[in-house]
């Protein structure tokens, strides 16, 4: 550890700093050219896959409905439950897709923004099925002259599939209640997981009713043929990508720990080796999940960046210790299996939209920007916002990385308030240290409100907000 | 969270206008090419719009692009031991003024999953007043059913006189009997 001036935001231009004895540590190779650029290509694809298969669910009832046969109240509400009934089947089949954990969903679009997709599309998917039922029961009610509650018993007396039907959409009502955030962070964990695993449950229970008593599904005909094929490609991915994908990628590559180094005080390194790794297609920047597969471990999965882009002989992931799980893997033996899913993210030097970035880290959240470093264009600029000359990871690869691809390096020390960061993390001092700030991508990982307060920053210094991204676990 | 109130502003939006669209008798013959605002729900769709065949009473049954429940005059082949061959009607030409007298037509027996069933219209002039299942099954299921459609369909102030076509709202957890009760009645509107 060299020492700091502690409150200056000073330069440092890099040298090469020769490496401490240790057994495992990285002797870079020549710097690669930097990554050709994946566009948002992939991402609008599956975009308007969405939105065709919307446009697909709801068009039979469409084609169906005679124009002005929709002539009084009953039959207006018959035709808006059947609409919403049509869409909420579609929602609920997308819901499952996206949590897949197919490749394709991963790498293009990013298990982060999958996630913030899933809540917002969930929250939409509870109110679609609250909808369908409540029209479904009023316009019927209204038809045959009963009470809602004379019209309910009928429907699960009646109706073949309807007991699952209104069980499936008591599971969705729960599950959509408990990822309301405010109730969900009440729950201990494990409870809210496996309640909302029960929504698979939710898929299957409401697939009877929509084939036996949908106006629009009931028949045979390629609409039906359609709607049933779609519920089984939504089955398979779900297949591929939780079970068969993980079983080819672990059964082919076989990590297990290598090592475990201490980086600081509170941060370690796990180095992993296995089979055929210079065959893994994983971008700097991008995590897995991973599980190893000890004792007290097994059962749990956690997302972590990589910390070093790949290599073809080691993996590396660099965790700050903050918890009992992350404190028990300080003492994973080298030797224990690793099982991991992924990778995922589009937190890469691949989606840069510009040729030069400027990469801002908090602490820890230097490890995928470490990672992503060796993969940009050389001319990047990375701040290092660190509370303390201890609290600096990695810092002579660093400086090393520096010097290989001409990228400037800023250590900022200190706390918030100091004036020293203060100034740094102002717009007018952003553009001092970074003329060319709007003309840059911007990559931000660190603690949340470090992250929140680069952002403010950031779009202010007038950086527009497609050319910021973000590393964020945080729902 | 902002998205999510978009995406469920947007839900009520269209499916409202898409009811609306469609629910609307005036619009038979103007609104039938897609709407403008189809693209608030699907960017990009141009499915064929609905054409009602023109008839003297706006009853003809609106041709879709697969023979649907209710809407097309093709006989169903997945219902067993037809009896009736439906007609491919050509639109009729009224030319003779219709005579302002009530007589019943029956349409043919049409053998379905739980039974059978002939539907009897009343007509006065070309107006059907009433309409009723003759020989619907009573029992058990069947009947639960047969009493469902009969409430929707049957009756002075039921869904077939409202209508006055064939093109009924399948009832739902009776699709079997809606159908066979549909049938029927096409081919007694199509003798009348």
């Amino acid at each position: 550890m060299t020492s700091q001036d502690t409150y200056a935001a000073g330069r440092r231009t890099g040298t090469s700093v020769p490496h401490g004895g240790r057994s495992a540590a990285p002797v870079p190779p020549p710097p690669p050219p930097a990554l050709p650029r994946r566009g948002p290509g992939g991402r609008r694809a599956l975009a308007t896959v969405f939105w065709l298969g919307l446009v697909a669910a709801v068009l039979p009832w469409w084609l169906d409905t005679p124009a002005g046969s929709l002539a009084d109240t009953p039959d207006l509400l018959t035709g808006a439950g059947r609409i919403t009934g049509l869409v909420a089947g579609y929602l609920l089949l997308v819901q499952v897709a996206m949590m897949s954990r197919l490749g394709a969903l991963e790498r293009w679009v990013g298990g982060e923004r999958l996630s913030r997709l899933h809540r917002d599309l969930g929250a939409t998917l509870l109110v679609a099925v609250l909808a369908h039922l409540s029209l479904i029961v009023v316009a019927y009610a209204g038809l045959e002259e009963k009470s809602i509650l004379g019209e309910v018993g009928s429907l699960l007396r009646d109706y073949e599939d309807m007991v699952s039907a209104f069980v499936a959409a008591g599971i969705m009502v729960a599950v959509g209640f408990t990822g309301i955030r405010a109730i969900r962070t009440v729950l201990p964990y494990e409870l809210w997981y496996h309640l909302h695993l029960t929504s698979y449950a939710a898929l299957l229970l409401g697939f009877g009713h929509q084939v036996s008593n949908g106006a629009q599904l009931f028949e045979a005909g390629p609409v039906r043929t359609g709607w049933i094929a779609a519920y089984l490609l939504v089955l398979a991915a779900l297949a591929w990508g939780r079970v068969i994908a993980p079983l080819h990628f672990n059964l082919r590559h076989r990590l297990r720990v290598a090592d475990v180094v201490a980086e600081s005080p509170d941060t370690i390194s796990i180095y992993l080796t296995g089979r055929r790794l210079n065959q893994i297609d994983v971008l700097g920047g991008q995590y897995f999940r991973w599980r190893f597969l000890n004792v007290g471990g097994w059962w749990q999965s956690h997302p972590f960046s990589l910390s070093a882009a790949a290599n073809g002989r080691w993996l590396r992931l660099t965790v700050k210790v903050v918890g009992a799980h992350t404190a028990d893997l300080r003492d994973l033996r080298p030797g224990t299996r690793v099982w991991a899913e992924g990778p995922s993210g589009t937190f890469t030097a691949a989606h840069r939209t510009r040729e030069r970035a400027l990469l801002i880290a908090g602490g820890s959240g230097i490890a995928p920007l470490r990672a992503m470093l060796e993969e940009l264009p050389a001319g990047a600029a990375l701040i290092y916002r660190a509370r303390t000359p201890a609290d600096v990871l990695l810092h002579p690869e660093l400086d090393w990385l520096a010097q290989a691809r001409r990228t400037s390096v800023w250590y900022v020390i200190g706390s918030r308030h100091d004036p020293g960061p203060r100034q740094v993390m102002s717009p007018e001092g952003l553009r001092r240290l970074v003329p060319d700030v709007t003309r840059r991508d911007v990559y931000l990982c660190g603690p949340a409100g470090l992250v929140d307060e680069a952002v403010r920053v950031l779009r202010r210094a007038g950086v527009p907000r497609r050319q910021i991204h973000l590393a964020t676990f945080e729902l | 969270m902002r998205r999510a109130v978009l995406a469920i502003t947007g839900l009520a939006a269209s499916t409202t206008a898409l009811v609306v669209l469609k629910g609307s008798p005036g619009t038979s013959q103007a609104g039938q090419d897609l709407p403008a605002d189809q693209a608030s729900v699907a960017p990009g769709a141009s499915g064929p719009g609905v054409t009602p065949a023109p008839g003297p009473a706006g009853s003809g049954p609106a041709p879709s692009t697969r023979p649907s429940a209710g809407a097309s005059r093709t006989p169903d082949t997945k219902q067993t031991g037809v009896t009736a061959k439906a007609t491919t009607a050509a639109p009729r030409t009224t030319t003779t003024a219709p005579k302002p007298s009530t007589r019943t037509v029956t349409g043919p027996t049409v053998t379905y999953r739980y039974g059978s069933l002939q539907v009897q219209i009343t007509l006065s002039g070309t107006r059907i007043v009433n309409a009723t299942g003759l020989g619907m099954p009573q029992s058990g299921g069947s009947g639960l059913r047969s009493d469902d459609v009969q409430a929707r369909y049957s009756g002075t102030s039921g869904e077939v006189v409202a209508k006055q076509s064939a093109n009924l709202n399948t009832v739902s957890g009776a699709t079997y009997t809606s159908n066979a009760y549909k049938q029927s009645l096409q081919a007694a509107i199509d003798k009348a």
